[in-house]
């Protein structure tokens, strides 16, 4: 049974539709990322879980509760927002007893209760020795734990991120994804994370729903949006460098980088695609060598391969390789709507 | 009386020894912390033109209440003959003050003005706070219209305005009774401390409020727990200005109430201590000058979210 089960949801602010008919199911304990390019209303779809944005049409439910109508604070959900939004007045304490002091009335806390909840909490995300302290005093790494702090410290049913990470410089930023992510899993909380950042998306999600212009175009594991794209959008949004994507006669197709290699590299040659390749420039990026060049035939594309460097091929002189692409790593797609198409379907779409 | 009378025939003297004294102290203290080196002497003389220049200012502030201050001492013969306000040439006298508190209704005038001045800042501050906060977050077309229709109506200048007040103020009953002020000034005051509050409540980011959505509160209470502590200093300024409002309001004053025990300070004052072209100084200057010292220790003491207020409401009205 999922937790949150979202369907039919629409948003339009005027004429902009910022979420134009979303069906998601989110399932109980799992870490689901929203990715997408800003401004593809992923932080709308959010807001609406969350109860701060009413939707134009559709409906949410909660644990199996029609939630569409009803305020934030009836949903059983907490939110960690981009800027963490603590509460300046009050010391870290406070901040994350407030929650428990708005519920007090309900859950019958007393005193004594919130201090030992809070005090668990603070533990769990080890800023017990900072509860004294005003958020202003505080580092960017410890005020996204107080801000998670204050909206677990209820136990909610579902934890929404918005962009938590994005505040943090980038060395930060591994550690809370790591931290967080052990946090999730210990506490087998449902969370629900949005972000532009592929990386955060692919070391965070147990699935990720990537989303552009108000519409999901895929839902699935990591490695599944990446190996298996179902259109050209998430193909070329997923990977850096992205997909080379280079047009036939009716349809497109894209390979990545990484699996365009020298010939002499590839292990089962009857079964790849052999193409001339033209190197034009080599980068050398430590690991690996970045090779901008084109591929014969479509000298109109900028085609980029990404060779390992501990591989013994010589690309230095600017010139004519043969390079391969295995044929189960080239994904077709068609050349209207950008959908995927099997290769065995291929000769029935042409 | 003769210690009063001696400080302030010597006054300006004295005025100057205090002054020496504390740049002495000064002088002597750092001394004393730094040790007297040339570094330490350099430093002082290099200083000296700018705290000088800071005196000169000081002066330019202070002066008028200073003279006002001397001038309430003053007897009519000393004061009228060839006017010479720094120096006292006959002893000074307590009798305007005398007859300020005794002759006049000096104390019900202030009685009055507090009575009213609060009961307008608690309907002001009841009013404009909830529709500055409706100003500051209905960021759509309506609310910007709705502003600036708020705002016109702060623009129409009481002169215009008080005969027709007056006739509704008589309509209700309230002819020579301080309420009809307390009726009428919020007119002016809810449009003022409304601007003055939306900048304030601007410069409160919505997330905050929508943390407390989602942390369990209804818009009510995050409003009350939230937005009201974080805008305190707007608050605060807000009462100063509406309290000064009131208390320099003189033709509402002056038309509503023809009662001189029920008048307010701004109207009775001078209507009590200025007689056809003859004008009673040294009380009217006492006058001004005891009301003048609270207002400005307040604004003194706020002085911080005052600018604040100003500035704020300057780059976000």
């Amino acid at each position: 049974m999922s937790i949150v089960q979202v369907t039919g949801l629409r948003k339009y602010f005027d004429a902009v539709r910022a979420v134009d008919g979303v069906d998601l199911a989110i399932e109980q304990g799992e870490f689901l990322v929203i990715l997408g390019p800003s401004g593809c209303g992923k932080t709308t779809l959010m807001r609406m879980i969350a109860g701060l944005e009413k939707p134009t049409a559709g409906k949410i439910h909660i644990g199996g509760e029609d939630v569409t109508d009803l305020p934030p604070r009836k949903r059983g959900v907490s939110m960690v927002f981009q800027s963490y939004a603590l509460y300046p007045h009050m010391n870290v304490f406070n901040n994350i007893a407030f929650p428990l002091r708005a519920q007090r009335r309900e859950l019958k806390f007393d005193k004594r209760a919130i201090r030992e909840k809070v005090e668990n909490t603070a533990r769990l995300l080890e800023i017990d020795m900072l509860l004294d302290r005003r958020p202003r005093q505080l580092s960017g790494g410890q005020r996204q734990r107080v801000a998670i702090a204050r909206a677990m410290v209820t136990k909610p049913a579902v934890l929404l991120l918005d962009e938590p990470l994005s505040n943090l410089d980038a060395k930060l930023r591994a550690n809370a994804r790591d931290e967080l992510k052990d946090f999730q899993r210990s506490s087998d909380i449902t969370a629900v994370f949005v972000t532009h950042d592929q990386i955060e998306a692919m070391g965070l999600g147990d699935r990720i729903v990537v989303m552009s212009e108000g519409k999901i175009q895929q839902i699935g594991s990591p490695q599944h949006i990446y190996d298996d794209p179902a259109n050209e959008f998430v193909a070329t949004f997923l990977g850096s460098p992205s997909m080379n994507i280079l047009s036939s006669d009716g349809f497109r197709f894209g390979f990545r980088p990484e699996h365009f290699l020298p010939k002499t590299l590839n292990d089962n040659p009857d079964n790849a695609r052999i193409l001339q390749y033209y190197v034009k420039r080599v980068e050398y990026l430590g690991s690996d060598r970045l090779v901008y060049g084109y591929v014969h035939g479509h000298e109109d594309k900028l085609t980029l391969a990404k060779v390992p460097s501990n591989v013994r091929v010589s690309l230095d002189i600017e010139g004519d390789y043969e390079f391969a692409v295995h044929n189960s790593d080239i994904k077709y797609f068609d050349a209207v709507n950008g959908r995927r198409i099997e290769q065995q379907n291929l000769a029935r779409a042409l | 009386m003769a210690l009063l009378a001696w400080i302030l025939h010597n006054f300006w003297s004295l005025l100057v020894a205090c002054l020496l004294a504390l740049v002495g102290l000064r002088i002597v203290w750092r001394i004393h912390k730094y040790g007297a080196t040339r570094d330490e002497l350099a430093y002082i003389l290099r200083r000296s033109p700018f705290y000088l220049l800071v005196l000169t200012f000081c002066f330019f502030a202070a002066a008028p209440f200073l003279i006002m201050f001397m001038h309430t001492f003053k007897t009519d013969g000393d004061l009228y003959r060839r006017p010479q306000p720094f120096v006292f040439r006959q002893d000074p006298t307590l009798e305007h003050l005398d007859a300020l508190f005794n002759n006049t209704a000096y104390l019900e005038f202030i009685r009055n003005s507090v009575v009213v001045g609060i009961a307008v800042v608690i309907i002001t501050l009841v009013l404009s706070l909830p529709a500055a906060y409706a100003l500051a977050r209905l960021t759509g077309r309506w609310g910007e219209r709705a502003a600036i229709l708020m705002f016109l109506v702060y623009l129409v200048p009481p002169t215009l305005l008080f005969i027709p007040m007056f006739r509704i103020v008589v309509l209700l009953g309230l002819k020579d009774d301080p309420m009809s002020l307390i009726v009428v000034y919020p007119s002016f005051t809810v449009p003022f401390s409304m601007w003055l509050l939306s900048g304030f409540f601007k410069a409160v980011p919505p997330e905050l409020e929508e943390a407390a959505l989602v942390d369990g509160y209804n818009r009510v209470e995050a409003f009350l727990r939230v937005v009201l502590p974080l805008s305190l200093p707007g608050i605060i300024s807000t009462i100063v200005f509406t309290f000064t409002l009131t208390l320099h309001e003189f033709i509402y004053g002056l038309v509503f109430i023809a009662d001189t025990s029920q008048r307010t300070l701004s109207v009775g004052v001078p209507t009590e201590l200025i007689l056809g072209d003859v004008y009673f100084w040294q009380p009217l200057l006492a006058a001004a000058l005891i009301i003048a010292i609270p207002v400005g220790l307040a604004y003194n003491l706020f002085l911080d979210s005052l600018v604040q207020g100003f500035t704020m409401g300057a780059v976000k009205g």
